[in-house]
């Protein structure tokens, strides 16, 4: 495409950078808000500068949080003895959707594959097994995806695990959430949280 | 098992044919280069889902295409299985059957058998280890799916280990919790696979020994023996004792992805003692042997890709190979071969069912 304005060309590109937005996209997206007052804008680019700026990560479970310690870890109406252990931040959303589940959340930042380079130490087990071994927990359900590596991080866990008196869930396998936790429909990760059962290896 | 149909869209330098052929014997003539062997690969490709010479998807895709697509219309008995492969570039291989697509390849495998003879299967004897457990993975594959799952599955898990261990020599870490973890997933496969492979060699065994006494004229001893270091010793001990030096190399050095057949002639490797004779009749017995192995196991005859067998094997060689396509245990044949006239010669000589097919630069037309 050629621009006229180099601004607008900055524009368009910084718009297209995003997932699913083309070039013709963007540059809708650019000429409407050029249509548009200022301000218009700016209520755009602000609460994204906000959000960006401000947002934290949970001390405790590391969810997306406005606080240091996220709304579900202080919720104390929540059951405090059961950690669902989930592979990204939506699988929380999706989760807590359905609204079957009542306990706390802790968000690994993804599975255990060396060869994307992602071994144990990088993703937050550590900061798992400090909950753990704070002694509140009963129940530790493994929300994983059911891939290799899913699997691979699951037994990984499972073993860490061992040493404490916990017990060790997955979601039934039976039901099928497409792969990933994000694209199950409401109902039938409802149903494989409420379906859970112990884990064998 | 017949194709009746083919079309292809961008594969090789075919930017759009359409070939019908014979239930029997179909000859693909014309100069080297032209994409004799580009047919066989087509349909090699419905059959097992990628190429038998090792060509990336990239490289199939016709010129600065990003795409190709392979259309058969095979026949089993009565009934026809339209099979269609769709390859997008970086985009996830789609393959169809009967306008159902498969959500894993995996389970065509083995829907239509296929066994290739090319000029490159001496590589089998004379070269490292991976070309014949790709031998014995080719076969087993089409005969049971549960082992390509385990396979694939098992070298999934394998590359994981392996990438770990190269991780953790790197970060100067070692995490013998995850080698476990490994190895306990690497377990299933490995016993599967290897349990698969010892059946498949007690089976083919006195097929191939048949086989090679029938093109051989003279009396030796052939063999084919399956070598596993799982033969004395179980999956687990391997990588418990494997584990240091696994860590060392920085490899997983132990399971059935070592594996190896061992191939002799009166009791003496083939790849040192054999002559170019033997040689050549130890290959070609092994490729007949799949067929007829296939032939019994599936209840009909594969279809048979001969690739330019005119240039490895020498003249008395094939002529008793056409001999053998003359008996009715074979089904549908494809051979390519540099010359026009010779191989049509040959087939009347033998007078066998065919028609002949001038392949050249991407254009195929039908001889009489
Ligand atoms: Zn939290």
């Amino acid at each position: 495409m050629n621009f006229s304005s180099k601004l607008i060309e900055d524009s368009v590109n910084a718009f297209a950078s995003l997932p699913g937005i083309g070039k013709k996209t963007a540059l809708r997206l650019t000429l409407h808000l050029l249509s548009m007052p200022p301000e218009i804008s700016e209520g755009l680019c602000e609460p994204v500068l906000k959000m960006r700026k401000e947002i934290q990560f949970c001390a405790t479970c590391n969810n997306i949080s406005d606080t240091v310690v996220c709304s579900i870890c202080s919720n104390t109406a929540r059951d405090q003895s059961v950690i669902c252990v989930v592979e990204s931040i939506r699988d929380i959303m999706a989760i807590e959707n359905t609204n079957q589940y009542r306990g706390l959340f802790h968000v690994l930042g993804g599975v255990i594959s060396p060869i994307e380079g992602v071994g144990p130490g990088d993703l937050n087990i550590e900061s798992l097994m400090d909950r753990v071994k704070a002694g509140t927990s009963k129940e530790i359900i493994m929300a994983i995806s059911p891939t290799i590596d899913g699997d691979t991080t699951i037994f990984y866990l499972s073993k860490q695990l061992e040493a404490f008196d916990v017990k060790v869930t997955t979601l039934a396998r039976g039901i099928s959430f497409g792969g990933e936790l994000e694209y199950a429909d409401e109902l039938t990760l409802g149903r494989s949280i409420a379906a859970r059962r112990l884990y064998e290896e | 098992m017949q194709l009746k149909a083919l079309t292809l869209t961008n594969f090789k330098n075919y930017e759009s044919q359409t070939l019908e052929f014979s239930t029997k014997v179909n000859g693909l003539v014309g100069k080297n280069g032209t994409g004799k062997t580009n047919l066989l690969d087509a349909i090699y490709y419905l059959c097992m889902c990628k190429s038998y010479f090792g060509m990336p998807d990239s490289a199939i895709a016709r010129h600065e295409q990003d795409f190709f697509r392979s259309e058969g219309h095979f026949y089993k008995e009565e009934e026809e299985f339209k099979v269609v492969a769709k390859v997008r570039l970086r985009k996830k291989k789609e393959l169809e059957c009967n306008d159902v697509p498969y959500s894993k390849l995996s389970e065509h495998i083995g829907l239509l058998p296929v066994v290739v003879i090319a000029p490159d299967d001496t590589r089998l004897a004379t070269e490292g280890s991976e070309h014949r457990r790709r031998f014995a993975n080719e076969i087993l594959s089409q005969l049971d799916r549960e082992y390509l799952k385990h396979l694939i599955h098992y070298n999934k898990v394998l590359a994981q280990r392996n990438a770990a261990l190269k991780k953790m020599a790197a970060e100067g870490r070692h995490d013998d919790a995850l080698l476990e973890v490994y190895e306990t997933q690497l377990l299933p496969g490995a016993i599967y696979i290897y349990e698969k492979r010892q059946q498949l060699m007690q089976d083919f065994l006195p097929i191939f020994t048949k086989t090679y006494a029938a093109i051989s004229e003279e009396r030796e001893v052939v063999t084919c023996a399956y070598k596993s270091a799982l033969h004395n010793k179980s999956m687990e001990q391997l990588f418990a004792e494997s584990r240091t030096k696994d860590k060392f190399l920085q490899r997983t050095t132990t399971g059935i992805h070592r594996d190896d057949l061992v191939f002799s002639v009166n009791e003496k490797p083939v790849r040192r003692f054999a002559s170019q004779g033997q040689l050549k009749s130890f290959i070609l017995a092994l490729k007949l042997a799949q067929f007829e192995l296939f032939r019994q196991e599936k209840g009909s005859s594969p279809i048979l890709l001969l690739d330019d067998i005119f240039d490895k094997l020498d003249e008395s060689r094939v002529e008793q190979l056409i001999q053998l396509l003359s008996k009715d245990t074979f089904g549908q044949v494809f051979i390519t071969d540099a010359h026009k006239h010779r191989l049509a010669e040959l087939l009347a000589q033998a007078n066998l069912d065919h028609k002949m097919f001038l392949v050249d630069d991407g254009k195929v037309e039908i001889l009489d």
